[in-house]
């Protein structure tokens, strides 16, 4: 059988599940994560981390599956409050309506700012935004999109054509046509495109899987400013930023700004249990289109029966436990102790940002993404880079994480960092040597070398 | 933040729950929902039954568009999905598990013999979009073809092929789709081309009054993809898991697809997940570009726990045999009512997969309002709407079926009644 989450797995299981995965899912996959030192597999699941089946080393989950983990791994109210919809519950019917689709509604708008009243369900990420740019077309009759350069919104057709990244489109093209991309944070280059043929400007408040970029309130309320002027939709993004994660319940909090439609999914889930919802303003242009077309995205596993029970226990846990203030508090600290490394490690970080518990470092050489999360697997944190813009990592941790819990963490990022500084005294020099840096640009070549390093554990 | 200015909402008050749905959702859609004599709770769902807020019972033959194939929180999956939150959680999505491996190879030996890669998504249209993305990066090619009449789905790929009006109002969506006649064998010889990635189909239109493809068609379609190296993706959304009185629809026809879609009916509805099979010529794309299409809750680690054992009673029951069974039962006794009432001209289909053709699309919902009053709970086809679709789970009794019979017997009665009433 060998499912990795119920007990001790062997090294021959672990052949046996990487053949498979191998064979049956992505050869390429296991590769890619042997080389980052990601080829772990999550056991027991609790609270802010994990314990690797194999080893039964423990670790903390700096990624929460891009930030699904806001109410931590597997807590136990929300597994409870599903496990009471049993006897009722299943999925429930497209289209139909029902008592837990009905609440959970009713919660979400009540804890949305502003006239951000009205709802409607998708199944993931990638849906919600499908759904967002389907509204917003269908709403002001108008085509164009403005998205963000390097944004990330999803893989389906509308959302990966307001992708910002070429690296996830490419293979696929062509895409949809009238989506313009403006430089992230530069009101200017938004200026430039904007028009009354533009039906929305869709972004992220944080980039996240762009590399942790903030959006300033400033720049936020100005795009709002160029939206009322235009009749043009303003649409966040805040699958990764949303339920809590920043520091505020939504990251449009900071701002003021309130935007026409607000786009969720990961931590709604509870990290069991998938969801995602697209809430509305309140306003005729959205609420006319909606009405007289109720259908124009339907969803099976968005809005489902047990997915709504979910996702109301989850909303109910953040507010009751003040998550979001705990997020702010811990990522100030967390802040604060990345900033301390840095000025102690200038050659391996050149930046640490972020907002509550949404943080990135990054480093000074694209090689040291891949090197980095192999050194913090050692050191006992599950860490991603993205293969896109393998510079920076990106730090979601569980929102439920307690002082104690960043301390230690911090501990474990310093020791990685020294054993990165002994890495680099081989590696650097060579990168002076044209040839070899142009290798190291390649990401293939990042892979091989750096499963070949990771074999040689040349800082013992 | 806004204060919850409602509080819990009284129980069971329906009023007041339709109420807030129009607040939350749209007077649209419980207009539409009240339309069509839908506009209840949905309460207590057990085998081929469920429940309205009053305790009213009804045979679900909607299945929540073909995903309840072995009925409503069938036990044994219900039984899985509970001991699979008590150990596990989603895992990290970029991650190995032996929950997504063990899956994987089970469904390689469900699926027809040739498909032994996967990946999964949570709703069906990413799993289309998947399906339409994997096609142009393995054959480098852009051209993806379908034929009227297909329903695959509302993200981006699959609603640029589906056949579905409200589109115009999305903008231009994705450039270099083409749409051929169904089963016109010359347009497909002249169309399908060494520019073409895929072609994009569904052997029976399920949203389309089941309309079925014919075989010579078929077989025409997969020696031209042969031919010119383009891959059949077929969509098994509605069809697949024994729906149609076979493992899939692919199976009655004698074919080998490259690339399957497949939807909820992996869990039987007790968890969102949808995916795509594919061939391991096709899965290359995957092994040489890793994650370069990912979705955050495919692949989690629940689902795959609950697929699988979903899989293991898939493998026991067979229930593809008793859909063939009491489909077959079933169709009779309907071609027989249809010789009686005369606005039901034609019925389609196979297995637990029908369809009932009336003469006209007011017909059509007027039937599936006469049919809820008198307990069976049936929607017209998104596509064709003058067509009833039928999907009752797979697991119906032979007293269920005679059920079913009857009160859509009283529905064809009452509508008849009706319809002279207005003549």
């Amino acid at each position: 059988m060998v499912q990795t989450a119920y007990a001790s797995v062997s090294n021959e299981d672990r052949n046996l599940i990487l053949r498979r995965f191998g064979k049956h899912i992505s050869q390429g996959q296991v590769r890619f994560l042997t080389a980052g030192h990601l080829d772990i597999f999550e056991g027991e699941r609790n609270g802010i981390g994990f314990k690797e089946t194999i080893s039964g080393k423990t670790y903390i989950d700096a990624f929460s599956s891009a930030g699904c983990f806001n109410t931590g791994r597997r807590n136990q109210e929300i597994i409870s409050a599903l496990g009471k919809t049993f006897e009722v519950y299943d999925m429930g019917s497209t289209q139909f309506l029902s008592r837990p689709k009905i609440e959970f509604a009713r919660k979400l708008v009540d804890l949305s700012p502003g006239d951000l009243n009205r709802v409607f369900f998708a199944g993931s990420g990638a849906d919600a935004i499908e759904g967002a740019i389907k509204l917003a077309r269908g709403a002001t009759g108008r085509k164009g999109i403005i998205s963000m350069k390097d944004a990330y919104h999803g893989h389906s057709g509308f959302s990966l054509s307001a992708g910002g990244k070429d690296h996830y489109k490419e293979l696929f093209t062509p895409l949809m046509p009238d989506f313009y991309f403006a430089k992230f944070g530069n009101i200017h280059s938004v200026k430039q495109l904007a028009s009354n043929q533009i039906a929305a400007i869709i972004l992220e408040t944080i980039q996240g899987e762009g590399g942790i970029h903030i959006a300033s309130n400033e720049y936020l309320k100005k795009l709002r400013e160029i939206c009322d002027q235009f009749g043009i939709l303003l649409i966040f993004d805040e699958v990764q930023t949303g339920f809590g994660r920043t520091g505020k319940l939504w990251a449009c909090e900071h701002s003021g700004v309130i935007p026409d439609m607000m786009v969720l999914a990961k931590s709604i889930s509870g990290g069991i249990y998938p969801n995602g919802a697209v809430v509305y303003r309140d306003i005729p242009i959205l609420t006319d289109f909606v009405d007289q077309h109720p259908r124009f995205h339907t969803t099976l596993g968005g809005g489902s029966d047990l997915g709504c029970e979910v996702s109301s226990k989850v909303l109910d846990y953040l507010v009751e436990h003040h998550i979001y203030e705990n997020a702010r508090i811990m990522g100030n600290r967390l802040l604060k102790g990345l900033r301390n490394l840095k000025n102690e490690h200038p050659k391996i970080l050149i930046d640490v940002r972020g907002r509550g518990l949404m943080v990135g470092i990054e480093y000074t050489h694209e090689i040291m993404g891949m090197l980095m999360a192999d050194l913090l697997a050692r050191v006992g944190v599950f860490a991603a880079y993205s293969g896109n813009a393998p510079q920076v990592m990106r730090f979601q941790l569980p929102l439920t994480i307690n002082e104690q819990e960043i301390d230690q963490f911090l501990i474990k990022i310093k020791k990685a960092m020294q054993l990165m500084k002994i890495a680099l005294f081989f590696i650097l020099p060579l990168e002076k040597i044209p040839f070899i840096k142009k290798y190291l640009s390649d990401q293939g070549f990042l892979i091989s070398i750096s499963a070949k390093l990771r074999k040689l554990e040349f800082w013992k | 933040m806004k204060n919850t200015s409602l509080g819990p909402i009284k129980k069971f008050d329906k009023q007041r729950y339709l109420s807030e749905a129009e607040k939350l959702f749209g007077k649209g859609i419980v207009h539409w929902l009240s339309e069509n004599s839908l506009d209840f709770l949905e309460e207590k769902r057990e085998g081929v039954f469920l429940y309205d807020e009053n305790g009213n019972q009804y045979i679900d033959g909607y299945s929540s568009a073909g995903t309840y194939n072995l009925g409503r929180r069938h036990f044994k999956v219900q039984e899985s999905l509970k001991k699979a939150i008590n150990i596990t959680d989603q895992g990290n999505f970029i991650a190995m598990s032996g929950e997504k491996a063990l899956l994987a190879e089970k469904l390689a030996d469900f699926f027809p013999n040739t498909i032994e890669g996967f990946l999964f998504s949570v709703v069906r249209g990413e799993a289309m979009d998947a399906a339409c993305k994997l096609a142009r990066g393995f054959t480098g090619r852009s051209e993806l073809m379908t034929v009227d009449g297909g329903w695959y789905g509302q993200t981006g790929f699959a609603l640029s092929l589906s056949e579905n009006e409200i589109k115009k109002k999305f903008g231009n969506l994705i450039p270099d789709t083409r749409t051929i006649p169904f089963n016109d064998q010359n347009a497909a010889s002249k169309a399908i081309s060494k520019k073409t990635a895929a072609v994009i189909i569904e052997l029976i239109q399920t949203e389309n009054g089941c309309r079925e493809v014919d075989q010579a068609y078929l077989k025409n379609i997969r020696s031209l993809c042969d031919t010119h190296g383009v891959l059949l993706i077929i969509d098994e959304t509605q069809t697949g898991f024994g729906r149609t009185g076979a493992k899939f629809s692919c199976d009655h026809f004698d074919i080998l697809p490259d690339i399957i879609v497949f939807g909820e009916a992996i869990s039987s509805g007790l968890f969102p997940m949808c995916g795509m099979g594919f061939t391991s010529r096709v899965k290359k794309f995957f092994d040489e570009h890793p994650l370069i299409h990912m979705h955050t809750f495919g692949g989690h680690d629940i689902g795959c726990v609950v697929a699988s054992d979903t899989l293991e009673i898939y493998e026991k029951m067979q229930p593809w045999n008793n859909a063939k069974h009491q489909g077959k039962r079933f169709r009779n006794m309907l071609e027989k009512l249809k010789t009686n009432y005369e606005p039901l001209i034609k019925i389609q289909g196979q297995g637990l997969l029908l369809s009932l053709i009336f003469s006209a699309k007011e017909q059509a919902r007027q039937f599936c309002i006469q049919a809820k009053n008198n307990g069976v709970i049936l929607l017209q086809g998104e596509v064709e709407s003058k067509s009833v679709i039928i999907r009752p789970p797979l697991t119906i009794s032979d007293e269920e079926i005679d059920m079913m019979t009857k009160a859509i017997e009283v529905a064809l009665k009452n509508l008849q009644l009706e319809n002279k009433v207005i003549l």
